[in-house]
């Protein structure tokens, strides 16, 4: 069987190679006369009733023409790239890269090709992947199918250089669709000249290498009332800019239940006929957990991805507001990261989010021990997990019973809607939420 | 991007040229290139597309069916399914090839509505989603859920519809290079505006040529390794051959070892006229000249001569034989299946005695002197054949040019015959001197020792003709049998075919029994001919049907009393049955779609009212789609004006009070106008005299509606009531100042 795996990885290989080759050389529209002479061939195998040999042959004769062309490119280019240190997945990412001509004739035509570092997958992840899909997938459900490929990370768009100038530069603006988290490598830039016909491609390399992070995905979420209080923290002095709260309000808000009497503003109820209260800096030293749960034996989910989206949104919208928030999971070991008040930046936080990888291998006991060992630290406590299991429920079950407020976002993957059984959540149903992966924006807009 | 003008049109016209559909290919080019003068444009919505290309799927589903049942499909696979070999999985290959091939052919006339579609809509574009079933499918998955639906991509298909056209130009029998010519024209021209501008034009024409001259080379390679292979393996592509008897020579299976296969496809329909008896044979072609395993025409060969169309011209009656009363008539449906001079061509099947035709379409119609009628026309000739017994098309025993030396015809041959050509050319079947000087009489030297052991057997010897014709029936009739199926012979011996069936197997199928008989009298100096053609022996309704399994081989035995030639068949008479034990399961299938194809090919070549029929039955549906696609929305206005109110405001906030609001305003003279923005208008509201203390009420009620309207979470029940409360106020504030006015203008007045 594993030579059987083995045969199809070097398939697979083979395949993607043919393809990313054809996808570089060929231009759109030899693309299409390469497509025509496979069809013309087919037709030509019947002379007696089809003159499609002799498209077959004028086709091959173009190509043929079109490839000869294409082993002579003598020029030199230097480049430059001026690439942001972050991208986020789903949003536009444009860079520039300065083009120099090092050569002393006029270049003009040319095509800037970014060179991605391989990302085909080692065998073992391939492997797995396949595995995966197998136990996951209902044969013959190509709607299933996963539709790209999990280690790709960004999609490249050619750009067009502009008329180069002996000695001169140019300034070509490339866009990258960012299509996962992670780190993109690049290895260089390749300008491709086309032949006279522009149908085949002269590919002239420079080396360039260089990485940009592709942070995770992020959602909106609305203010949110947090669970916690002000807890006496070790050091808390030294972090917390201010203690207890403002007497200034800093807006007007409508009554939510549990807001203290004391912070209704009676003039704007007489006026609104609606119960209104005073909104306060937030000036408490609140230290809030955010549980990522990274147990899942699937190497690429999106419930995995989207999980992380959401406690990516949570460290951005958490860390505006002046807290610290400890970002606990596990990975190849137990990880806790502490973000706010000078600690360190939500950027930094992201950062780690985008490596994050699932770990099936590591017992889930291991982020039971983590998060109650940190219990005694934190204000309030927001898990996201990946479901609603008993080990999980467990998790929750101690962390309340340590007196703590939790608020469980649970990722679920798409159409799996009925409600979830509440557990150690009874007594608060509202703050066990339900996310479903591709609703999980208007979801989280829910929040309160 | 589009391709540039013109070019479509013109790749249309060359597939009409190139693929014998000129004048559709001619229209449909006009219909793509208006799209440039007529400004007229539909708005094609997603579901309109999509209902379009359901409908080039359902035409393309349709040509699909037809082409398979019309190229032999059913029976072939069922025979392969049946008796899974060599010879029956070739014959499932060969029609599915072909029937890949007429679809190809098809293409550009299939999705024609889907281009047109395009071209003529506003958006001048295709969403993908119209095209792809997994994009739709995922589009109505995410609506199911609830979930925002991906925008779909768009694409534009008119440069795969010219790559499609182009390719399906080439799904046809050419031997010159015209089809390379138009298509390095049109490449060049699409490829014109891809060309880099780095180039100098000099350069990008110079490779074009370079190019071009690549492809000419290639292909005339192509052509010389075709014909190395051809003359590799003759018989093996002769094997490849339908069914298309050439007027020159025929090969007979004599000597093959195994089953012979024939296929159940009707080929010929015939109604005898009230009255007539239906003829036992229709004849297409008689032989004289005998080489193993073919016979040839010898001098009728070249000896056609023209039949002149009998006055006025078109009148379809044509006089092959001035003499005959034409007692009889029949009229005949059969197909020309050869290529001449571009049309269509080939011998035509008719009962002995043949004098006129009527009512038979044809172009070109010439006779030989071994009783063939060559017509050029269109595929499909239905036609009616007067004839009575007794004389015959055929000339005299022994006249007409001997076959030495005998160059072939100037000129196109019939399909086949430059195939059949080389294969003569390997097997040297052209006599090198003529034994005999009357062709009627040859016997070849290595038949005769057979030959003259059978008629010492039977005694034959000094018999008259009457006589030995009965002894030879007799013989073939009590000692022969009618087998498809025939055993290896021994090898390393001089033993032919013919002698061993006359000697030792005793069993064979017609073309055995046909050219034994046609040597054996020959052999005793009664000039015969072979004849190859059909039996007719099938009623189908009013009339018959003759499947390509009745393909046929007999005798034409020189009467020198009456000075005609009669058929002589020694074959016994159980070979229909024996042939019918071939037939497919799936025959009535192929029947069916076999008289769907008649009449489409009717329908095709003009010779029936179908086309006016299917006319008739198309408008209707093309009616109720002109009317979906057009007035679609008019219905859907219609239909909502008949709803209740309650259930028209299904989307959120349009039973805003809002809109109450808008139509007093209006009607007090600040009607909104059409595209102004709410905000915008509302300003000019407060501007207008006496309204301007209404500016700020306006503005909240503005931003309530707002939120009720398009916040996802909507207004809560405060804010809904908020809104009612002034909306209501704003509008008594209106009355209040539409009664001062009153008041005003009253004093004034």
């Amino acid at each position: 069987m594993n030579f059987t795996y083995k045969l199809l990885y070097r398939i697979y290989r083979v395949f993607s190679w043919a393809r990313y080759w054809v996808g570089r050389r060929f231009t759109r529209a030899g693309l299409v006369v390469l497509g025509s002479v496979f069809v013309a061939a087919v037709l030509g195998l019947d002379p007696e009733n089809s003159v499609g040999y002799q498209g077959f042959t004028l086709l091959i004769g173009l190509l043929l023409v079109a490839v000869l062309f294409g082993f002579r490119f003598k020029a030199a280019f230097a480049a430059e790239r001026l690439l942001p240190r972050f991208g986020t997945v789903g949003q536009p990412f444009t860079y520039r890269v300065a083009v120099r001509n090092l050569t002393g004739e006029h270049q003009d035509g040319l095509a800037l090709l970014e060179n991605l570092k391989d990302i085909r997958p080692t065998f073992a992840q391939w492997k797995a992947l396949q595995l995966d899909d197998q136990k996951h997938v209902r044969p013959f459900r190509v709607g299933q199918r996963r539709r790209q490929n999990p280690f790709r990370l960004a999609n490249l768009k050619e750009a067009a250089v502009p008329p180069l100038p002996p000695k001169q530069s140019g300034e070509v603006r490339v866009e990258l669709t960012l299509l996962r988290r992670g780190v993109v490598h690049l290895d260089g830039v390749t300008l491709a000249r086309p032949d006279p016909l522009g149908l085949f491609r002269a590919l002239q390399k420079v080396a360039l290498p260089q990485s940009v992070l592709i942070l995770p995905k992020r959602y909106f979420l609305p203010p949110i009332a947090l669970p916690g209080m002000m807890k006496y923290q070790q050091g808390g002095v030294a972090l917390a800019s201010n203690v207890g709260q403002s007497d200034e309000f800093v807006a007007l808000r409508e009554y939510r239940r549990g807001d203290p009497m004391k912070h209704i503003h009676w003039r704007s109820w007489a006026k609104t006929g609606k119960p209104i209260v005073k909104e306060f800096e937030d000036e408490f030293f609140v230290r809030h957990a955010l549980v990522l749960d990274t147990f899942t034996d699937r190497p690429q989910t999106d419930e995995f991805e989207e999980a992380v989206s959401v406690a990516a949104s949570f460290a951005c919208t958490v860390l505006t507001q002046e807290s610290l928030l400890d970002l606990l999971f596990v990975g190849t070991q137990a990880y806790c990261f502490t973000v706010g008040r000078g600690l360190a930046h939500a950027d930094q936080m992201l950062e780690i989010l985008a490596s994050v990888q699932p770990c099936g291998a590591q017992p889930f006991t291991l982020l039971d021990d983590l998060v109650v060992n940190h219990a005694s630290t934190v204000s309030g406590c927001i898990c996201v997990l990946l479901s609603w299991d008993n080990a999980r429920q467990r998790l929750v079950e101690k962390l309340k019973a340590l007196r703590l407020p939790v608020l469980v976002l649970v990722i679920r993957p798409a159409g799996k809607t009925e409600p979830l059984e509440p557990g150690p959540m009874r007594d608060a149903p509202e703050r066990l939420v339900a996310l479903e992966v591709g609703k999980i924006e208007q979801q989280l807009a829910r929040l309160k | 991007m589009k391709p540039p003008p013109f070019l479509l049109g013109t790749a249309l016209a060359f597939w009409g040229w190139q693929s014998d559909f000129l004048i559709p290919g001619v229209m449909m080019g006009l219909i793509v290139e208006s799209a440039r003068l007529v400004q007229a444009r539909w708005e094609f919505s997603d579901e309109d597309f999509s209902r379009v290309w359901t409908f080039c799927s359902l035409l393309f589903l349709a040509a699909g069916v037809f082409a398979f049942t019309n190229n032999n499909g059913p029976e072939s696979f069922g025979n392969w399914f049946q008796n899974p070999g060599f010879r029956t999985q070739g014959g499932a290959g060969l029609s599915a090839a072909r029937t890949g091939a007429a679809i190809f052919r098809w293409l550009p006339m299939i999705f024609f509505p889907f281009l047109a579609a395009q071209l003529f809509s506003v958006r001048e574009i295709i969403p993908l989603s119209t095209i792809s079933l997994l994009v739709r499918r995922r589009q109505r998955r995410e609506k199911k859920a609830g979930r925002p639906v991906p925008p779909s991509r768009n694409v534009n298909i008119a440069w795969p519809y010219f790559v499609g056209t182009v390719l399906a130009a080439s799904v046809h029998r050419s031997d010159d290079a015209s089809f390379f010519w138009g298509l390095a024209v049109l490449l060049a021209w699409a490829l014109w505006t891809q060309r880099s501008g780095r180039f100098a034009l000099v350069i990008w024409f110079a490779t074009l040529a370079v190019a071009v001259a690549l492809g000419f080379t290639g292909q005339r390679g192509y052509g010389y390794l075709q014909r190395y292979l051809e003359g590799m393996g003759a018989d093996w592509l002769s094997r490849l051959m339908r069914r298309n008897v050439d007027s020159s020579q025929t090969r007979t299976a004599l000597g093959q070892i195994g089953d012979i296969k024939t296929s159940g496809r009707i080929v010929i329909r015939l109604e005898p006229k009230k009255g007539s008896p239906v003829p036992t044979y229709l004849r297409e072609a008689s032989y004289r000249f005998y080489k193993a395993p073919a016979w040839s025409a010898g001098s009728s060969r070249d000896d056609f001569q023209g039949v002149p169309e009998e006055a006025p011209v078109n009148s379809g009656n044509w006089t092959v034989l001035k003499e005959n009363t034409n007692t009889h008539g029949v009229n005949i449906a059969c197909y020309l299946e050869g290529v001449k001079h571009g049309s269509s061509a080939g011998l035509l099947p008719l009962p002995a005695g043949v004098g006129r035709f009527e009512k038979l379409p044809a172009y070109v119609l010439s006779r030989n002197s071994a009783g063939a009628v060559l017509a050029e026309g269109p595929g499909l000739l239905i036609f009616d054949a007067f004839y009575n017994p007794g004389a015959t098309l055929d000339s005299r025993p022994g006249t007409g040019s001997t076959n030495q030396n005998r160059q072939p015809p100037a000129g196109p041959v019939p399909v086949g015959s430059e195939m059949l050509d080389s294969f003569r050319t390997l097997t040297n079947l052209t006599p090198r001197k003529a034994e005999h000087t009357n062709e009627d009489l040859r016997v070849p030297e290595r038949e005769e020792p057979a030959l003259e052991q059978v008629i010492t057997e039977l005694q034959l010897r000094g018999l008259a003709r009457e006589k030995v014709l009965q002894k030879v029936r007799g013989f073939f009739a009590d000692k022969f049998t009618y087998r498809t199926w025939q055993p290896p012979g021994k090898l390393g011996t001089n033993e032919t075919a013919l002698s061993r069936f006359l000697l030792k197997t005793h069993a064979g199928h017609c073309e055995y029994f046909a050219t034994a008989s046609t040597l054996l009298l020959r052999r005793l100096d009664i000039p015969t001919r072979y004849a190859v053609g059909y039996a007719v022996h099938e009623t189908s309704g009013s009339g018959y049907v003759v499947r390509l399994r009745d393909a046929h081989a007999w005798c034409l035995v020189w009467n020198e009393d009456k000075k005609i030639w009669d058929d002589f068949d020694t074959t016994p008479a159980s070979w229909v049955e024996e042939e019918g034990k071939h037939a497919s399961a799936f025959q009535w299938l192929q029947d069916a779609w076999t008289r769907l194809g008649f009449e489409f090919a009717k329908l095709r070549w003009g010779q029936s009212n179908l086309r006016l029929y299917l006319l008739i039955a198309i408008v209707p549906g093309l009616a109720v789609l002109f009317y979906q696609i057009v007035f679609r929305r008019g219905r859907r206005r219609k239909k909502a004006a008949g709803l209740s109110g309650a259930e028209i405001f299904n989307w959120p906030g349009l039973d805003s009070e809002f809109y109450q609001l808008e139509t007093k305003l209006a009607e007090r003279g600040v009607a909104r106008g059409t595209s102004e923005p709410l905000n915008e208008w509302l300003t000019r509201v407060a501007t207008t005299p006496g309204l301007t203390e209404l500016c700020a009420p306006l503005q909240e009620i503005l931003r309530l509606h707002y939120r009720y309207r398009f916040d996802p979470l909507g207004l809560s029940e405060v804010d809904r009531d908020v809104l009612r409360r002034e909306v209501k106020a704003c509008s008594e504030s209106l009355k209040r100042v539409e009664a001062f006015t009153s008041a005003r203008e009253g004093e004034r007045q």
